[in-house]
């Protein structure tokens, strides 16, 4: 065959061949490496850190060969890291408003000057990276580093923040995290993917360079997850968040939890989502854009194509013609290859017809566009995707249908309609339980779009004003106290037995009981915990000691109720909340008593506590029908809606601290916007609860909600659900501020 | 979608008549056609060379007379310079532009020259009251008769607007079947003066009709109204080209004109053509370019891609 320097004119003129793309050059980039002799350290203290003796990770682009080398972070690093990080956050959180906004802005210039060096980089290291989307992040961040005290008042920053990410995650995700950080004022360790850590380093760099105070930003490299655990770990963390790949998410969450950091995680790699077109569709457009969607954008999840019968021939005729001019697409690595061909011969095997734009070549990290037709909501290809452009195509008979197949999966993160009936676009987007709704266009992406995936999709909300309250605190609340790490076996979590309690008939204190699905009731293991007096004088009482199996009823009990309690009015639900209000206030006498008696604070600031809790019953009682969305300032064309939705079942764990105050704070956020919940009072003082619980109980059943209660146990599941909890709360535009 | 074959056409109008088009989803896909990288060296020039032999090299204006119509034709015999040519070998390939197209009155002088000249370039010759197409019907059917009669093989017709925009597909199927006929054996390009459609569904709607009336192309414009062929337009005619051929397995072919001027353009358009239809779409049978200033900067590209040096516009050869 003809080389291409020898094809001559007349040839292409009859095949009408485009060539070989032109080489992309790396000079910049390369020449960036040069100077760093291909090693790069840590980027601490507005400095490089380089360590002879640390053991070093190689960073390989897509033909295997060696870009650099990163260093892989020891304990001491992190410490030394977290300190310089600890005198960074005061220079920069001392600044104004003012002064950090133009950090940001002077980024955008910097970044402007050396896009080139970042964006091949980045192409080197096998990463996402778009220098125009990263400096739309910018300007949008640095805007609200300037309004940060005039439409955040009376919220400060956290101090030192941890972002980590996963090994495959975009130079985006990661200042996705990073930005809103430090425009809040924070300071931030990043601990980057291995293939995103020498773009985070020239970034953290280019930082210094546009006058941002030294530790504000360090990079930390190893091992993603286990140095973001070790980093987690450190005291003077306040905050971790995550972006990156489940299994890796949930290995940070799990081995972190029960430490008092609070960890968020959007695990957005690897996620499907469903491409759905209507019969109402503009099929033409819609087959083009699914095309883009799967097979020629690098995408970070799964496209699960849905049509409807009615069309589906028609959009079949369409891919064939469409996909047939396509290249192969280069895959990631020789082993994805044959987990690839495993998974076409699995799906041809259960009677999946191919559209491929060629027959695949017989080996190599090379693999045609393929459109798996006939597939199923069970079929492995759907359930557990090959790492490669493979798009399942499923059918669906009707509109509710849609829906069910779409939605019908663990992953919430976004969904793509396409139908010209707006009424039917609506009513979709609404009805599926994922995070964004896409109609008529796909993967679109900005700041300015607040995220927060369903189900499986993380527990955190990146993106536009409400993805900023991860990294601040009320001003009138303290800081959340660290605790050593507690080593936990998950596969004895919640089966403990506690001491026995031994009856002593002189003094028989009176038993409680629990509240679930609208009952009192024991727990299933029939074990009670005594609750020791303030002085540790005596026991008050005796409350069932919840388990695993108290949690599981609870939380059943709770998802039944949920989607009722949703759907009521926004003044049905203020009306409820009132209410309460009032039942508390009809028995303020005997709720002071008890604070009083459990907590051993004096009956007057016990009644206060009281009076507190009505007046914050109230205030979540107005909120109910003032939590709003609205249309947001997208850049591109187009318009963007966003609708606030209740989490579905939050799981909460009250603090030792104001017991009565902290719980209708915790309570009232998440019922007001329509949430049900599982409440574990504090171990230490759950008395109040238990009283507001009998106060209330009638109200409560109503209103649906489940109480599990007893020792308040911190763990995946649980952690999960504290995390969900907060950003209900912050999308209440209030968090647990006692006080 | 139903299959033609099975339906009446009155029932297939009825169904034109609803399809509609996504604006915003169309301008995407424009804006990531433009954003595609283009071929470089030799496969440049070979495709820059295909632009050339699907160029139908237009004047039309009113100060039009034998003298440059006659310039016109020559430059249509030999596009780019010999020299240029024979140094990429391509000199012996027959290269020239598709047609050459004039008014009706000037059809005749362009045939004369190109007898000449000995060449078997087609003479094209617009019609029915181009370009506003606002003049009576029987008139409009006589000019496509006469410049039939002097010896034009292509007719490029125009459109009734008015039809369009009030939602008469049926009518105006049926005005476009009365041109067919007029046209006899010569080649019918329909043009649909999309600046005054309105909106891309309409471009669609009269596409499909223009193809069920039986045009062998779909021509976007005049070049006379104010907004001509745009990457968008084309999109979506390109798609009802593609509807059509899965419809009925009869190929129609299409022709962008008005504003196409640098070679850059006529490499993306030959990418959007490519990419939506594929390659067997790009030749002159099924593709066009209308375009007068074009040739020139083509032939510059030439000249630099053969040379190494570029040219000054008195280097080469006027039309």
């Amino acid at each position: 065959m003809a080389g291409p320097t020898t094809e001559t004119v007349f040839n292409i003129f009859r095949s009408m061949d485009s060539g070989p793309a032109a080489p992309s050059s790396a000079a910049t980039a390369q020449a960036w490496l040069d100077h760093h002799s291909h090693s790069l350290g840590f980027f601490i203290d507005g400095k490089f850190v380089h360590l002879a003796e640390r053991r070093s990770l190689s960073v390989v682009d897509s033909k295997g060969g060696q870009v650099c080398g990163v260093l892989c972070a020891e304990e001491a690093d992190v410490s030394h890291c977290a300190a310089s990080a600890v005198s960074g956050f005061k220079s920069w959180s001392l600044l104004s408003c003012y002064q950090r906004a133009k950090v940001l802005l002077r980024l955008v210039g910097v970044l402007g000057l050396h896009a080139q060096c970042l964006s091949e980089l980045a192409q080197l290291c096998v990463t996402a990276c778009s220098p125009p989307s990263l400096i739309r992040l910018l300007q949008f961040y640095s805007s609200w580093a300037q309004l940060r005290d005039t439409l955040l008042s009376g919220w400060t920053p956290l101090g030192v923040v941890a972002v980590v990410t996963s090994d495959v995650s975009s130079v985006y995700s990661l200042m996705l995290k990073v930005l809103p950080a430090l425009a809040m004022g924070n300071a931030v360790i990043v601990v980057p993917g291995r293939s995103v850590a020498p773009p985070a380093l020239l970034m953290a760099q280019l930082f210094s360079g546009a006058g941002l105070p030294a530790g504000v930003l360090n990079v930390l490299t190893g091992s993603d997850v286990t140095l973001g655990v070790k980093v987690a770990q450190n005291p003077n963390i306040c905050y971790v968040t995550y972006s990156g790949s489940k299994p890796d998410g949930l290995a940070l969450v799990q081995a972190s939890a029960g430490m008092g950091v609070p960890v968020s995680v959007s695990p957005c790699i690897g996620a499907t989502c469903p491409f759905i077109i209507f019969e109402s569709a503009d099929i033409n457009s819609a087959v083009d854009e699914v095309i883009e969607a799967a097979f020629k954008k690098k995408s970070e999840v799964h496209w699960v194509l849905c049509v409807q019968e009615s069309v589906c021939e028609n959009v079949v005729d369409r891919l064939k013609l469409r996909l047939a001019g396509l290249k192969c697409v280069s895959l990631q690595s020789e082993a994805d290859r044959s987990l690839v061909d495993t998974a076409v011969q699995e799906a041809q095997q259960q009677g999946a017809t191919l559209i491929q734009s060629c027959s695949a070549p017989p080996s190599g990290p090379l693999y045609p566009p393929t459109v798996l037709c006939g597939a199923a909501p069970a079929s492995p290809c759907v359930v557990s995707p090959a790492p490669g452009p493979l798009l399942p195509l499923m059918t669906f008979r009707c509109h509710k249908e849609a829906v069910a197949v779409g939605d019908h999966s663990p992953h919430g993160l976004a969904t793509s309609i396409w139908t010209e009936d707006l009424t039917l676009a609506l009513e979709t987007a609404k009805n599926l339980s994922v995070g964004s709704v896409w109609v008529n266009s796909h993967s679109v992406v900005d700041p300015c779009l607040p995220v927060c995936a369903h189900k499986d999709g993380g527990s955190c909300t990146d993106g536009g004003q409400e993805g900023l309250y991860q990294f601040l605190r009320p001003s009138v609340s303290s800081p959340p106290i660290r605790s050593s790490a507690v080593p936990l076996d998950y596969s004895k979590f919640g089966t403990e037995v506690s001491p026995a309690v031994i009856p002593d008939p002189a003094s028989s204190p009176p038993s409680y009981l629990q509240f679930v699905g609208g009952k009192a009731c024991k727990s299933v293991s029939g074990c009670s915990v005594a609750v020791q007096s303030p002085g540790g004088g005596g026991v008050l009482g005796l409350c069932p000691e919840g388990g695993r199996k108290d949690v599981r009823n609870a939380v059943e009990a709770a998802l039944k109720v949920q989607p009722g309690w949703q759907k009521k009015t926004p003044s049905a639900r203020a009306l409820s909340l009132h209410a309460l209000a009032k039942g508390v206030e009809a028995k303020r006498q005997d709720l002071a008593t008890s604070l009083h008696t459990q907590t051993g604070v004096s009956m007057d600031e016990a009644e206060k506590e009281v009076e507190l809790s009505i007046t914050r019953l109230a205030l979540w009682a107005a909120y109910c029908d003032k939590v709003q969305g609205g249309s947001l300032p997208m850049p591109k064309s187009g318009s963007a809606l966003s609708f606030p939705e209740a989490l579905g079942v939050v799981g909460v764990v009250l603090p030792d601290e104001s017991p009565l105050l902290s719980m209708v704070t915790l309570l009232g956020a998440a019922i007001a916007s329509g949430n049900a919940v599982v409440m574990v009072p504090s171990q230490k003082h759950p008395l109040p609860t238990i009283a507001f619980i009998q106060v209330n109980g009638q109200l409560l059943s109503r209103a649906g909600q489940g109480q599990g209660q007893g020792r308040g146990r911190v763990g995946a599941g649980a952690g999960q659900g504290q995390g969900r909890g907060r950003v209900g709360a912050g999308q209440g535009q209030g968090r647990a501020g006692a006080g | 979608m139903l299959k033609l074959h099975q339906m009446h056409t009155f029932t297939y109008l009825e169904w034109v008549s609803r399809v509609r088009v996504n604006t915003q989803a169309v301008l995407k896909r424009a804006q990531s056609i433009q954003g595609q990288k283009l071929p470089k060296k030799q496969w440049q020039s070979a495709w820059l060379l295909k632009a050339v032999t699907c160029i139908d090299l237009t004047t039309l204006s009113g100060d039009d007379t034998p003298s440059n119509v006659h310039r016109l034709c020559m430059k249509a015999i030999q596009p780019v310079r010999h020299d240029l040519l024979r140094k990429m070998d391509m000199h012996d390939k027959g290269i020239s532009t598709a047609a050459v197209c004039v008014y009706p009155s000037r059809v005749a002088d362009a045939v004369r020259s190109l007898k000449a000249a000995n060449s078997s370039i087609p003479v094209a010759s617009v019609a029915t009251g181009f370009p506003a197409g606002q003049t009576p019907l029987e008139s409009r059917l006589q000019e496509v008769r006469s410049a039939v009669n002097d010896g034009a093989t292509e007719i490029d017709i125009v459109i009734n607007r008015m039809l369009a925009l009030t939602g008469q597909w049926e009518a105006m199927f049926n005005e476009i079947r009365l041109f067919r006929e007029a046209c006899g054996d010569a080649h019918m390009k329909t043009i649909l003066a999309v600046g005054e459609l309105e909106t891309l569904s309409n471009v669609y709607k009269a596409s499909m009709v223009a193809m069920m009336a039986g045009s062998d192309f779909i021509k976007t414009s005049t070049g006379k109204e104010a907004v001509n062929a745009t990457y968008p337009v084309a999109i979506v005619m390109l798609r009802a080209i593609r509807d059509y051929f899965l419809c009925t397995g009869h190929k129609v072919g299409f022709k962008p004109a008005g504003g196409i001027r640098t070679a850059q353009e006529s490499l993306v358009w030959l990418t959007l053509i490519k990419e939506e239809l594929g390659s067997e779409w790009l030749h002159p049978h099924l593709f066009r370019l209308g375009a007068s200033s074009l040739l020139a900067d083509i032939e510059r590209q030439i000249y630099h891609e053969v040379t190494g040096q570029y040219a000054a516009l008195h280097e080469l050869p006027m039309a």
